[in-house]
């Protein structure tokens, strides 16, 4: 179970996940600057909504504050597109 | 007793302090208001970039940390993502390659050896370059490292000689007693120690201003973009020699400071920076000024065209007004030290930093003149 994997682009399994909020991770933020997790190539589209569930499930609290921010661009672009 | 002190700020700087200090057997407690590498430490270019700073002080500095950076990854046994690929400014014109022949000369004189290859031996290195790149510099000295990845490094080293990481505290005063700090008020408790050190960067001003020292720091935004993974391109550090010579030509402006720094990750990504703007505190990334970004990089490496952008970020640099980090007792409140404002060296100085004011606050002697980073160097100045 704890070998799923949970972000696909980054190749990061749920217990690389829990082990980043054992280590102190308290948001989307902290786990993808720990392991890697949704910064591949479809920036956690597929994978935050299970990392936050994972948060809220050990830390409890507001899962608003513990999103990581849309950042630009919302899909991958051709460098000579932009 | 164990001298007790606590570290404010859990940056790559602060970080490091607390790993130095717990080196030499002091106690130490570090208050970090979010997580560790969440501000500046953690949206930035690796870059350990010695051969495009000027002959002075931070030079000397950089080159004591360039060195300590060598064996880092075998003193705190992880991977730094440690690579000393050299470095290189690319030269386009005329212009740029007088202004950087004569930075070279500089340089020179200061004892790097740093050199000038021609466009096609600038190739050599880099295939992918641009046929319009004339020539380059060349210093096989540069090397780069993972910022975060060495903050956390830090931090668990210096965890394991038992110095505690309080993560979520935020610092919201100091406590003073006959003009000697003994402790902090974070989360509304107090804390007590012998010393404390303030590393939080971009925000320290606002946090000294609590006990009316005045601090010359502000955050000078950079705008960074990333590419999907790609196999190895690029083996190096990468500037554009245009940002230099903008700065000296005149009706050249340059509103959002854009000056090119490419590298790559370990993961395969490219870091294509950057901007330098004063915008506050604002950390959002601005179309325009990712387009002038993308536009250059394409420039120099045609191939980006067909590249994809994933994402973009910014961060922002602790800037003071000479371009030196403040580091060193502050005179005005015994036991009160501050190591921040490094902008855009921060990275590249954080062992040396950690090592000098780990000696400092242990009230060790450094073999390292400290004078030119004295806060006391603003006393006279209306800030
Ligand atoms: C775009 C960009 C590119 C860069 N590229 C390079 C490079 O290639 N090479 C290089 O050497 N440098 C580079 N830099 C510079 C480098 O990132 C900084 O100099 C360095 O990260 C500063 O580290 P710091 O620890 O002082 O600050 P930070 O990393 O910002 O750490 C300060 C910490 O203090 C915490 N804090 C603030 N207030 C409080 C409080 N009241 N209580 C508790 N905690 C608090 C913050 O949450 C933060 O984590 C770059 C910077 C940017 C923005």
């Amino acid at each position: 179970m704890s070998d799923i994997i949970i972000c696909r682009c980054e190749g990061v399994r749920l217990h690389e996940i829990l082990a980043s909020i054992e280590d102190g991770a308290n948001s989307v933020q902290g786990i993808k600057k720990r392991c890697r997790v949704g910064m591949g190539y479809c920036q956690g589209r597929t994978c935050q909504p299970v990392i936050r569930e994972v948060l809220i499930n050990k830390l409890g609290s507001n899962p608003i504050d513990r999103t990581s921010k849309i950042q630009s661009p919302i899909r991958p672009v051709l460098l000579r597109d932009l | 007793m164990k001298q007790k002190v606590i570290v404010i700020g859990g940056g790559i700087i602060g970080t490091s302090i607390a790993y130095y200090l717990s080196k030499n057997e002091v106690d130490v407690t570090l208050f970090e208001s979010k997580d560790i590498a969440a501000g500046s430490s953690g949206s930035c270019d690796r870059a350990i970039m010695i051969q495009s700073k000027k002959p002075g002080p931070t030079l000397d500095l950089a080159l004591k940390s360039a060195e300590m950076y060598k064996t880092l990854e075998l003193e705190l046994e992880e991977d730094l993502e440690y690579r000393k690929g050299g470095g290189m400014i690319l030269i386009e014109n005329e212009f740029e390659l007088e202004v950087i022949q004569e930075m070279v000369e500089r340089q020179n004189q200061a004892g790097l050896d740093v050199s000038i290859i021609s466009g096609e031996d600038a190739r050599e290195k880099v295939p992918l370059l641009s046929k319009s790149i004339i020539a380059s510099t060349w210093w096989s000295e540069d090397a780069e490292i993972n910022p975060m990845g060495t903050a956390f490094a830090f931090a668990r080293a210096a965890q394991k000689r038992n110095a505690k990481m309080e993560l979520n505290y935020i610092v919201q005063g100091f406590l003073i007693e006959n003009g000697r700090v003994v402790g902090v008020k974070a989360n509304n408790e107090n804390f007590y120690a012998d010393g404390v050190v303030v590393c939080t960067g971009v925000w320290t001003k606002s946090l000294l201003q609590s006990i009316n020292i005045d601090v010359p720091i502000v955050p000078r935004k950079g705008e960074i973009l990333v590419t999907e993974r790609l196999p190895k391109v690029i083996d190096c550090n990468i500037l554009s020699g245009s940002y230099i010579a903008s700065k000296l030509q005149k009706g050249n402006d340059n509103p959002y400071g854009i000056g090119l720094a490419i590298g790559q990750t370990k993961s395969g990504t490219l870091l294509i920076g950057g901007s330098r703007e004063f915008v506050g505190f604002d950390s959002s990334t601005n179309s325009t000024v990712i387009r002038e970004i993308a536009k250059r990089a394409v420039q120099a490496f045609p191939f980006l065209k067909n590249v994809n952008l994933i994402r973009t970020f910014s961060g922002l640099r602790p800037f003071t007004p000479d371009n030196l980090p403040i580091l060193g007792e502050i005179p005005s409140v015994e036991g009160l030290f501050i190591a921040a404002g490094h902008e855009g060296d921060g990275i590249a100085l954080a062992p040396i930093t950690g090592k000098l004011m780990a000696e400092i606050i242990c009230g060790q002697n450094t073999d390292f003149d400290m004078e030119p980073f004295s806060i006391q160097r603003f006393a006279n100045m209306k800030i």
